[in-house]
């Protein structure tokens, strides 16, 4: 069952990728939600021992490569949402589902906050509310799977 | 691998659920460390530009990959186009031929007496560049950062700072160079600055993008400079890296307030900075020492497209006007 679950894992992470780079454009762009950081949370949430801090780092630095941003900065932000997610990672099960998502849209907005707080070290000025977009599509998309039946955890799905 | 990392999880799957190697935070603090000093490493020093380079080109089948659905669609939608329209484009096209072949002929003829003035004032030389065709791949993956990523690399002897430009004017300059694609940072980017003249009357400026809603600012101008509404901002080419006299924007708004020193200028950029998929990349203009040029050699213009000016001058040049195109 691991080996199953683990290539189950590789293949939500290649499908995330691939959905990264997709030619987004224009309105898609603004609210495409962080599909590398969805899958994470999941993972992190479902299998603790299989995905870590660790592999949120190296997923950050894989979206970093793909943006072609500074090395560095998804993965600082992927790193810190990771920790939280894990350390939370046991509450979790007693969660009900609206407390889950509440749950992961706060996380969702850590890894943006984070990577606010980077771009403007480095010089970047802050663009309007609509930054915060893709935490908002996230978490619907998160609710969408959740209504279609993926088991995210949770006490939710457990009775 | 796989069966080793097997094992290993099933060994633990009893305990798993409390032991759980290094703890979260120990595992935070040193991937944050890393972070962080890669973040350095690649903005302060740029130790890891072949690296990104390297892992770029292992990258792009995956690109080609991402973007073969929207390929795919516009190919099956231009097969299926239809025959009319195919018809009407290319009378268009076979119009704007004639116009600009008759416009190229005029202009080889000056570019002929612009060299032959040149010579009689003994300046050496003419700027000259070349040019590669490339498409956009894809927008920027940040939305708030004004970049596109065409086709073309290093291996299409693409080197940093090339200008951009599509039919209508500039979009860009290249900034990042990979084995086969390369970053482009568009006008509209805040990080891009680029010196311009207003056509009218040839005011210098420089125009930096805006990065916010697509349009360009001029600012550091005075508040009573003469300009206005509709002036067109062209490259001015003092800075060797545009070539001179390209379409940058229009100017579309002013605004002179009491209390400022500069006017704040708003300009529309002209190039389809977010709808064009074909663009040019023109290497920097490189001098050129001036031989003796004729017409029967005509001067290499680089921008344009190479049309064999010979065959032109054959055709009856006079008679041939834009009504008897109309009327065939």
């Amino acid at each position: 069952m691991p080996v199953n679950k683990l290539k189950t894992m590789y293949f939500s992470v290649l499908l995330a990728f691939m959905s990264l780079l997709l030619p987004w454009s224009q309105a898609a762009l603004v609210v495409r939600p962080d599909f590398m950081l969805l899958v994470l949370i999941f993972w992190l949430i479902r299998a603790p021992n299989l995905c870590n801090v660790g592999a949120a780092w190296m997923l950050g630095l894989l979206v970093d490569l793909a943006a072609g941003m500074v090395f560095g900065q998804y993965a600082l932000a992927y790193t810190v949402t990771a920790f939280l997610a894990v350390t939370y990672q046991r509450r979790l099960v007693l969660f009900t589902g609206m407390q889950q998502l509440l749950y992961v849209f706060s996380l969702l907005m850590v890894a943006q906050l984070m990577l606010l707080i980077i771009k403007t070290f480095a010089g970047w000025q802050f663009s309007g509310w609509s930054y915060f977009l893709p935490s908002l599509s996230g978490v619907l998309l998160w609710w969408l799977a959740m209504g279609l039946g993926l088991n995210t955890g949770g006490r939710g799905r457990a009775n | 691998m796989a069966r080793h990392l097997y094992n290993k999880i099933e060994q633990q799957q009893a305990p798993a659920f409390f032991v759980r190697g290094p703890s979260p935070l120990a595992r935070l603090a040193f991937f944050s460390f890393l972070s962080l000093a890669l973040m350095a490493s690649d903005s302060r020093l740029q130790y890891l530009f072949s690296m990104r380079q390297s892992l770029q080109t292992l990258l792009h089948p995956l690109q080609l990959l991402a973007n073969a659905p929207t390929q795919i669609y516009r190919n099956t939608a231009e097969y299926f186009s239809t025959h009319d329209r195919l018809l009407n484009e290319n009378q268009q096209f076979k119009k704007r031929d004639l116009v600009q072949a008759i416009a190229l002929q005029k202009l080889n003829l000056l570019a002929v007496e612009n060299a032959h003035l040149r010579q009689l004032l003994g300046a050496q030389s003419v700027l000259k560049e070349s040019s590669v065709a490339a498409e956009i791949m894809h927008v920027g993956r940040d939305p708030f950062s004004r970049k596109v990523l065409i086709n073309r690399g290093q291996n299409h002897k693409i080197l940093p700072g090339m200008a951009v430009v599509d039919a209508a004017g500039v979009i860009g300059q290249v900034t990042r160079v990979y084995p086969l694609s390369s970053e482009v940072t568009l006008i509209t980017d805040t990080s891009l600055a680029m010196p311009v003249q207003i056509e009218r009357n040839g005011l210098r400026a420089i125009a930096f993008g805006h990065g916010r809603d697509n349009t360009v600012d001029l600012p550091y101008l005075p508040a009573n400079v003469d300009i206005k509404r509709g002036d067109k901002l062209v490259t001015s080419g003092i800075d060797g890296v545009y070539p001179a006299g390209m379409v940058v924007a229009t100017v579309k708004q002013i605004v002179s307030a009491a209390d400022a020193p500069f006017a704040r200028i708003v300009c529309l950029p002209l190039a389809g900075v977010e709808s064009h998929r074909q663009v040019l990349v023109v290497s920097k203009p490189h001098a050129v020492a001036t031989g003796s040029p004729s017409l029967s050699q005509p001067v290499k213009l680089g921008l344009a497209q190479p049309v064999p000016a010979n065959k032109k001058q054959a055709r009856p040049s006079k008679p041939l006007t834009l009504k008897e195109t109309h009327a065939r």
